[in-house]
Parts: structure tokens; C-alpha cells; sequence
């Protein structure tokens, strides 16, 4: 993998990455981007105001004229449909302790072996790497049927959180981000820290973790992301519809009783609505925190 | 634990054997038995099953499966359908890695910028991300429907027959809807990887005279190499496994198969007609061309 | 080029699938010892709004009198099809003693699963399902002679009308001209002209292994005089009916009077289409959205409605070889088709038992649902997909065939109809 490190710092404390232009030039140009940033963030977000929208609407309407609707038509009824065919509130629960518990393994063992992969040097490490590589490559459903017998009737986990989580308990792509992101913090900062006696573990969580929040961060996303929004795996595991997540859920809602609702392409835009919502809390919350760490403190400490 | 004063004659035995860092063992342990557990044994077993006429059955029922050597890899090769799909994810990873990669690290570098707004941005263009693929997609077949909102914009430019049916435009759609999503991702990555570039060197491209652009190029490119790669290898892996637009958005690879995808092959051979040996093989195949691919870009992007 | 490290990776997964050989075997269940054991067991139904009530009702009336056979019952896990969930449950070893909602097409793929069990092996097995549903239970036996599933409702598909749309184009509600294959394209070209519709009708153009049943097969079943796709061993479909139906249904793609794009929803509950090919279950959906009539489906130069037969979009219900109390499973299967529950069914449902005597058992809700007797009198001839090995493999090569020359008009209809023919033949005769 990629062994190419960061340009040194010098022995500066380096502030974020902001090129310096006098003002005036710097609002002329920046009034591009902002232009161009816009337009892109008009195209992005469309579907997803349409879908908000929809949600809203008591009459569907599929016309140009359904994207700006008439005050009158907005309520809140299509929310109440849908959480009256498939509970909300417990599917929610379900959704959360789905992903919470594939967050949690993922977060131990991910920044260990992450943190083990990039930085401790033992015979074999390059063979985990590149098993590691090999699963992210081969499609889920290759496997799946082979993993569906051997954890329903080789484990005998069929409608258990524990069946559900065990295939994503650890997230490859966050074992990957770790790697990444521990490769490029400098040689120097482990090397000085062993010097001065540090046990590894404590190099791990005193020093390492505490410089990794970007890249944790971005883990947390994208490790909640997968179960998060996963249909086909709990989909085969549990039959018991009060284990079932909220995707799960709603996609069976789509393809069997959504049509006997009143409005049910309102109805299934305000389940997806609800099952957008925590991603898009959770990245918002995380975001801020995307500034540059003090690299250069790690060194002179 | 770690040894502070290393002889200067050879290493000890210990050492030689196991690495400076035996702990690593230990620390990645959990991990490689996680892998082994739940992905040694399906990945083995499903290439078993390849090698076979293979079926699920009831346990306990005796049934007859033969082994037949090579001759699923074979059909599969020879199958028009499969090569069909094989073509359709070359047009997607055509489309959908360089543009990722390029509109990825543009947008992330606007996006790190002191920009107003800059919270409402961020989470527009990760938004698409972040919603399931079964709500998004009804909007999309509203929005590419032949009296949709695009047919619509474009007029008499409107391609007949209309998008989703047109065998020539399908995989392109496929392949802009799946980057639309995903981007979100990508973007993500860059811009953590972003925080990383110190802000002098910067500073002396500016001192040299170099405007925004040639700054981007100089500077912020090089800077962000390993995550490049990653995004690279990401995007490859999940352009060459897509699933759920054939499934959803084009009625099952329509139209007339021109948006068929290996990975929708094995769910409909593997799983619905139960051919679990032909489904494995084609899945074989497909892991086979993947690694061959990011092997290839691996190396083209760790050249330094 | 492979390194020491890549080769060690490939080693692994070697000898992984060697120790994967050993794995997939795991004890069954006795069969003779659960043929004739008692106790509780548990169901699947489909989740269909009103089944589900049929079912909880059924259960309920059961477990009133059956203290220690007590019923648990559980709408099945839904999907795209049912299918995938049944078969992968058959896999696991999990799936309940009884399914009502069996697709008579899935039955060849678990039985090769060994998921089956044969209801012959109870003594009064075969009779049962002889005596309730007549001759037709004879094409719902397996290739060898037995009963792996009992035939429990039909929907026989027919044509419904949106009256409404009719009459804005000028077209009789109450005879609408729709018998001969040039009367319906007619009407169709008058419809989306003057009826504001956007097609005339929409069948789902997607590729679907069962798309079949709702646009190509009951016009084949109407047109051939009951001929199923594969009789004996051969295709039926590539012969002169089998075109006709062919060539009708690609006039209404080529003069986009049916659409090539799949619709997000119900075209004709959406009044975006004026005719739609479904069975009696849909009524409860359509409800009091669309004024609704119905007609037999159309044939070539018009038949006597009395004559025409159409397809049954039959569920059957099955006994799984994971149940353990298979005697109590019998006696409950006898119990939600006797005539009390069929009664029950069809009032809360609309759907049709299979049972000889539908129209005479059950006067009293014909009287008050007259609407029905349409369908009650069509449930008669109904017929069924062809009970053969690689079954769904054999309706996705026809549906692949049927895409690219018909829907989308890429293919000439004799040739493709005629490789897929060959093709389905080496399937229907592999085992």
C-alpha cells in the first residue's frame, strides 16, 4: 500500500491549509466557487428536497409545479401513516442497535488492527493487509447464502441482533481509513515515544487516537452508514417483524401494503425521510470537527 | 516491553522470527480471527461451490452434486449475458472513477475552504449519500421518466427513446446516478485527508507565484496521494459490484439486458433460479477482474 | 507476478474451501417419527392486508379447540417474490411447518431442495385435495405422480376497465369493445387519444422471471384453448398461438399504447392507465378509487366467454421437511381449506378457493357481491405454469426472449421465441 509520507512540516505549528490573499482579491475570488458550489449543491440536494416534499404532501403530484407546493396541500399526515403500518419507534431502536453495536467492535478492534497494520512491524503484517484487501473486493452476495447457512445454522443466530451485526462487526473500510490516516502521522512521533519507554498500547491510545479524530470521525460515518441503510442482510436473518431496522422495514412496506395506503408515495418518502434524518444529524455534528490537528506539538512534546 | 538498547550484533531469534513489534499480533488478532470466522469460510466455500453443479439444500436431504470441474467458468465465458455485463461495468468504472475522483477532490477542497454556509454545503453534498437507495430512486425514474423533468429541460435534445429504456444511454445514467450518491463518500475522505497539508506549503507556492489553479495541482494533488489511491481502489470495488440500479432502476438490467450487471447475474442465477454453483463462478470471475484492475491502478498511482 | 505474501493469501483460501467440503451436512428430521407426531407448529401467510386477517382469524378458531397443537402464525418476510425468503429458509433448516402463499412455480426448486413433503405419505392425502378441488388439482402433481403442494386460491386474471375513461372517450361501459385482438387495439388507440390516459394499459415491461404470468400468459391460455407453456416436455409457445399473442403485444409497444417504461406505483389505480390484467385481489386496492368493470382477456377472432380460459395466479400451501408435528400440520391444513374457512376467505379476501363448487357452495355472498361472480365463474378455467424441473429458469429464458423481441421490438418474434424453445427444452428435460 501506499508508503509515500506526508510532506515534513517544518517546525512550525501549521495552522489549517488557507492560502493568504488580500481581501478585496480574496472576495472576488472566492465569489467563483461559491457560484459553482452552489449550482452543484442545488443539483445534489434536489431529490432530496423532492423527497421531503413529497413527504409532506397530502396528493401526490407528479408535475414540474409538485416541486414548489401550495402551502395549503403540506401535513404531517403521511408521518403518521407510516409510522401506523410499521412502528417507528421500534424499528428506529432496532436500526440503532444494529449499527450501534457494528460502530462499537468497529471502533475497538478497527483502530487496532488499524493502528497495528500501520505502525508495529510483525512478520505477516503485509499477508492481514492484503486478506484484508481481498474481502473488501469480493461482492456480498457471493457470500452470502454461505454466510447466511453458516450463521443460522452453523451458530444457530437466525433472528438475533448478534446474527444481524456479526457480518459487519468490523467495518474493512474503517480498518482501511485507520491504516491510512496512522501511515501518514510522522515516523518520528512513535519512534520518539518508544524511546521514552511508552508501552505500545499507550502510544495507541495516548498519542495515536487522540491525533486521529478526522479519520475516526469519518469511520464513525461510514461504518454507521452501512448498517444503517442495509435491507438484504437483516432482511434474511430475522423473520420476527419486531427485530426488523427501519430499513428493512420500510422496504417490504414498499413492495406489499404501500398501495392500500391513501397516499402512499407520501408514505414511503416520509419513512425514508425518517431513516435520512439521524445520518445527516450525525454528519453535521461530526463536521465541524474537520479542522487540522496540531501535528507539530505531537513532535516537540 | 520494547527493547531500548538493540545489540549491534545480529537480532535475536525472537525478533527475527516474529518482527520488532510482536504485539502487533496481538492487537490485530481479534480482527484475523473476525476474518476468518466470517469471510474465510463463505469465500472458500463459495469457490468450492464453483467448481460444482451446485445447490442450497433442506439439511439432511441427500441430493446429487456433481463436481464439474471448470465447466461453470466456461458457460459463464461464453454466455452472451455475462459478457454484456462484464462491457457494463467497464462503461461504469469509465465513467464513474475518473469523475469521482476529479469532481471529489475539487468539491472537497472548495468545501474546506472559509467559505459562508460552509456546515449547509457539506452536508448537501453528502446528503445523497446518506438516503437509501430504494427512496432516492423513485425520484430518479421520476425525474428521467420520457415526460420528466429532464426530457422536459432539454426539449427537442431529449434522446427517443427516453433514458431508462434507451440501450445506448442506460449504463451512462447508472453510472451518473451511482456517482451523484456515492460522491458524498469520497468527499468525505478528501476532506479529512485535506487537514493533513500544511498550510505552508502553500504559502511558498504563493511566494513562487503560483495562482489557485497551479496551487491545486502543485500542491493539493500530491498532498492527498495515498487517499487518492484509496478512493481509486474504493471506487472500483463498489462500481464493479452495483446491484441495486439494475435492480430498481432499470427493471432488472433493462432494457433488453443493456444494463445488466454480473452481481444482478448472481442474485438471479444464485439465488432465484438456485444455481449456486454458476452464480459463484461468475462472482469468482468478477473478484478475479476486480483485483487484476486495482492491482493495475496501484501501481500506476504509487509510482512516485 | 504473485508475491511470497499474495501466494500465502491463496493458500488460505484453499484450504479454507477444503475445510468448506466438509461442512453443508447436519441432521434432518426423522421423517417417519414426524409423520404422525402432534404438537405445536407454526405457519406463514402471505402479508396481504386481508389474508393476514383471514389467517389470524383462522388460527384463532383453531387454537380455541387445540389446547396442545397450539397454531403460531407469522406473515412471511416479503420480498420482490416470495421465493428467495422460502428458499433460503429451507437452507437454514428454519422454515415453518406450513407456507400459504407456495408459488406453484418455486415448487420444483424445493422439492430438488428436499424441502418438500409429499402430502401423499398422509392416507388421506391425495383424496383430500382430489375431492376439494377437482380435476385441475392434476396439474398441480409433481412430475412423479405426487402432491408436494395443495392448491389453495386462484385469481384468475382477467381485464379490468376504468369505466370512467371509457366513457370520456366515447367507448361503451357496459360491452366494451374489447373481444378480438383488433376490436382491443382499436379501443386502446381510442383511449389514449380522447381518454387522457397515458396508456391504455401498462403491464411492468421489467424482466422479471414472473412478468409472464400478467401480460404474455393468459392471452396464451385464451388463445391456445389451455395449452401451458411446456406440455410433455415441449414448448408450446413458439407455435402459431404463441405468436399471435406475440405479434398483439407488440402492436400496443410499437403504437405506445402500452409503455416501455417500468411505472413507480399502480398505473391503473393512478388513473395513468385505462385497462389493467390482474386477478380478483386487486379489487380491494382499486376499492373506491377507480369505477372498475370487468371482461375476459381478449383472443385472436373472439371466443365465447363461457369458452375462454386464462391463467390462475394460484397459491398453494405446502408442508416444509423442517416440521416436526406433521400430523398436526395436516389436520390444520384440512382445517383452513375446509368449506368453512374457503367461505371465510373468500368473503374477507374476494379471492377464490380452489374448490368445485365455489359458485353453489356459497350463494349468500354471491347474492350480496355480484361483482364477484365473474370471477368465481372464470376460477373454473384456469390454468396453471407447467410443474417442471428448472422451472423459474425456464420462465426467465422466456421473459428474456419475450423483452427483446417484443417490448422492445430488437428481435425477429419466430426466431427469438424459436432458440428460446430449444433452450427451454434441455432445461425441462435436465433434472
Amino acid at each position: 500500500m501506499a508508503t509515500a509520507t506526508q510532506p515534513q512540516p517544518p517546525e512550525v505549528l501549521p495552522e489549517r491549509a488557507q492560502p493568504i490573499a488580500p481581501p478585496s482579491r480574496r472576495s472576488r475570488r472566492r465569489l467563483w466557487p461559491l457560484l459553482g458550489l452552489t449550482t452543484g449543491a442545488v443539483v445534489f440536494l434536489f431529490p432530496f428536497y423532492y423527497m421531503v416534499i413529497g413527504a409532506l404532501q397530502s396528493e401526490p403530484n407528479s408535475d414540474l409545479s409538485g416541486a414548489f407546493p401550495n402551502p395549503a396541500n403540506l401535513t404531517l399526515r403521511n408521518f403518521a401513516d407510516i409510522d401506523g403500518a410499521i412502528n417507528l419507534a421500534r424499528t428506529l431502536l432496532n436500526s440503532g442497535i444494529f449499527t450501534g453495536g457494528a460502530l462499537l467492535t468497529t471502533l475497538v478492534l478497527g483502530l487496532l488492527a488499524g493502528y497495528a497494520l500501520a505502525r508495529l512491524e510483525f512478520r505477516g503484517r503485509g499477508m492481514v493487509f492484503n486478506a484484508m484487501l481481498l474481502i473488501l473486493i469480493v461482492p456480498f452476495q457471493l457470500l452470502m447464502i454461505p454466510l447466511y447457512v453458516m450463521i443460522v445454522r452453523g451458530y444457530g443466530l437466525a433472528d438475533s441482533y448478534l446474527g444481524m451485526i456479526l457480518p459487519f462487526a468490523v467495518n474493512a473500510t474503517a480498518v482501511f481509513i485507520f491504516r491510512q490516516f496512522f501511515l501518514q502521522l510522522p515516523k518520528e512521533l512513535f519512534e520518539s515515544a518508544r524511546i521514552d519507554g511508552a508501552s505500545e498500547l499507550k502510544i495507541l491510545t495516548r498519542i495515536a487516537i487522540p491525533l486521529a479524530k478526522p479519520a475516526i470521525l469519518t469511520a464513525v460515518i461510514v461504518t454507521f452508514i452501512g448498517p444503517w441503510n442495509e435491507f438484504l442482510w437483516p432482511f434474511l436473518v430475522t423473520k420476527r417483524l419486531d427485530l426488523q431496522p427501519l430499513a428493512v422495514a420500510l422496504a417490504n412496506f414498499i413492495s406489499t401494503v404501500a398501495s392500500r395506503q391513501a397516499n402512499p408515495f407520501g408514505a414511503i418518502l416520509a419513512g425514508a425521510v425518517v431513516l435520512a434524518v439521524p445520518a445527516v444529524v450525525l454528519f453535521l455534528a461530526f463536521q465541524r470537527h474537520f479542522v487540522a490537528s496540531n501535528l507539530g506539538s505531537g513532535i516537540k512534546g | 516491553m520494547t527493547a531500548i538498547a538493540t545489540p549491534a550484533t545480529r537480532p535475536p531469534l525472537r525478533r527475527r522470527l516474529l518482527g520488532r513489534q510482536p504485539l502487533g499480533y496481538l492487537f490485530v488478532a481479534p480482527y484475523v480471527v473476525f476474518l476468518a470466522a466470517i469471510f474465510a469460510y463463505p469465500l472458500g466455500f463459495a469457490v468450492y461451490i464453483s467448481f460444482h453443479d451446485y445447490f442450497f439444500a433442506a439439511p439432511g436431504a441427500i441430493v446429487e452434486r456433481p463436481f464439474v470441474g471448470l465447466q461453470n467458468f466456461t458457460d459463464a465465458l461464453a454466455d452472451p449475458v455475462f459478457r454484456r455485463a462484464m462491457l457494463n461495468v467497464v462503461v461504469f468504472l469509465i465513467i464513474n472513477v475518473p469523475l469521482t475522483v476529479a469532481v471529489g477532490l475539487v468539491l472537497a477542497t472548495a468545501l474546506n475552504a472559509a467559505i459562508p454556509f460552509r456546515a449547509f454545503f457539506r452536508a448537501s453534498y453528502f446528503v445523497p449519500y446518506v438516503t437509501a437507495s430504494v427512496a432516492v430512486i423513485g425520484v430518479w425514474l421520476w425525474l428521467f421518466n420520457s415526460d420528466g423533468l429532464v426530457n422536459n429541460l432539454l426539449g427537442p435534445l431529449a434522446p427517443d427513446p427516453s433514458w431508462l429504456v434507451n440501450s445506448f444511454w442506460a449504463m451512462p445514467v447508472i453510472a451518473l446516478f451511482a456517482t451523484w450518491k456515492q460522491l458524498g463518500f469520497y468527499i468525505l475522505l478528501y476532506l479529512a485527508a485535506l487537514q493533513n497539508i500544511p498550510k505552508e506549503l502553500y504559502e511558498a507556492a504563493e511566494v513562487d507565484g503560483a495562482g489557485p489553479v497551479r496551487r491545486f495541482l502543485a500542491v493539493t494533488v500530491p498532498g492527498v496521494r495515498p487517499t487518492t489511491t484509496l478512493v481509486v481502489i474504493a471506487a472500483t470495488i463498489t462500481g464493479a459490484n452495483f446491484f441495486t440500479e439494475p435492480y430498481l432502476l432499470t427493471g432488472r438490467g433493462g432494457p433488453n439486458g443493456a444494463s445488466v450487471s454480473p452481481v444482478l447475474l448472481m442474485y438471479t442465477q444464485g439465488i432465484e433460479q438456485g444455481h449456486a454453483g454458476y452464480a459463484a463462478a461468475i462472482g469468482v470471475l468478477l473478484a478475479i477482474m476486480v483485483m487484476a484492475v486495482s492491482l493495475v491502478n496501484r501501481y500506476l498511482l504509487e509510482r512516485s | 507476478m504473485l508475491g511470497t505474501r499474495s501466494r500465502l493469501i491463496v493458500a488460505l483460501v484453499v484450504v479454507s474451501f477444503g475445510l468448506a467440503a466438509c461442512g453443508g451436512g447436519g441432521g434432518g428430521t426423522s421423517a417417519t417419527k414426524a409423520a404422525s407426531a402432534r404438537g405445536p407448529i407454526k405457519i406463514w401467510y402471505s402479508n396481504n392486508a386481508e389474508e393476514v386477517k383471514w389467517g389470524k382469524a383462522t388460527v384463532a378458531a383453531w387454537n380455541k379447540d387445540h389446547a396442545s397443537e397450539q397454531v403460531t402464525a407469522e406473515e412471511i418476510p416479503a420480498g420482490k417474490s416470495s421465493e428467495e425468503v422460502i428458499g433460503a429458509s429451507i437452507t437454514a433448516g428454519n422454515t415453518p411447518c406450513l407456507v400459504f402463499n407456495t408459488a406453484p412455480a418455486a415448487v420444483p426448486q424445493f422439492q430438488k431442495q428436499g424441502g418438500l413433503v409429499a402430502l401423499d405419505s398422509f392416507s388421506d392425502g391425495a383424496s383430500y385435495i382430489q375431492a376439494r378441488t377437482g380435476p385441475r388439482a392434476d396439474q398441480y402433481k409433481s412430475p412423479d405422480g405426487k402432491f408436494y403442494q395443495m392448491p389453495w386460491k386462484t385469481n384468475p386474471v382477467m381485464i379490468f376497465y376504468n369505466k370512467d375513461v371509457f366513457a370520456k372517450a366515447g367507448l361503451d361501459t357496459k360491452n366494451p369493445p374489447l373481444k378480438t385482438y383488433d376490436e382491443f387495439l382499436a379501443s386502446a388507440k381510442t383511449l389514449v387519444a380522447k381518454g387522457g390516459v397515458k396508456a391504455a394499459i401498462w403491464p411492468a415491461p421489467s424482466s422479471e422471471f414472473f412478468q409472464p404470468w400478467f401480460d404474455f400468459y393468459p392471452l396464451f391460455i385464451a388463445q391456445s384453448g389451455g395449452k401451458q407453456l411446456v406440455e410433455n416436455g415441449e414448448p408450446q409457445f413458439a407455435g402459431p398461438d404463441g405468436i399471435a399473442v406475440a405479434q398483439f403485444w407488440k402492436q400496443l409497444y410499437d403504437q405506445g399504447l402500452a409503455q416501455r417504461e417500468l411505472y413507480n406505483g399502480d398505473a391503473f389505480g393512478d388513473k395513468k392507465a385505462a385497462m389493467a390484467i390482474v386477478g380478483p385481489w386487486a379489487i380491494a386496492v382499486y376499492g373506491d378509487k377507480v369505477k372498475w368493470g370487468v371482461v375476459p382477456v381478449p383472443t385472436k377472432d373472439g371466443k365465447d366467454p363461457g369458452q375462454i380460459q386464462t391463467f390462475s395466479d394460484e397459491k398453494s400451501s405446502a408442508m416444509y421437511s423442517s416440521c416436526k408435528n406433521r400430523s398436526t400440520a395436516w389436520d390444520f391444513l384440512k382445517f383452513a381449506t375446509s368449506k368453512d374457512s374457503d367461505g371465510k376467505l373468500l368473503e374477507m379476501t374476494g379471492q377464490m378457493p380452489m374448490r368445485t363448487d365455489v359458485t353453489t357452495a356459497y350463494p349468500a355472498y354471491f347474492t350480496s357481491h355480484p361483482e364477484y361472480t365473474i370471477f368465481a365463474e372464470q376460477a373454473a378455467r384456469t390454468v396453471e405454469v407447467p410443474n417442471v424441473p428448472n422451472s423459474v429458469e425456464i420462465w426467465q429464458t422466456f421473459r428474456n426472449a419475450y423483452s427483446q423481441a417484443v417490448i422492445f421490438g430488437k428481435a425477429d418474434i419466430q426466431s427469438a421465441f424459436n432458440q428460446a424453445a430449444e433452450k427451454v427444452k434441455t432445461l425441462a428435460a435436465r433434472s
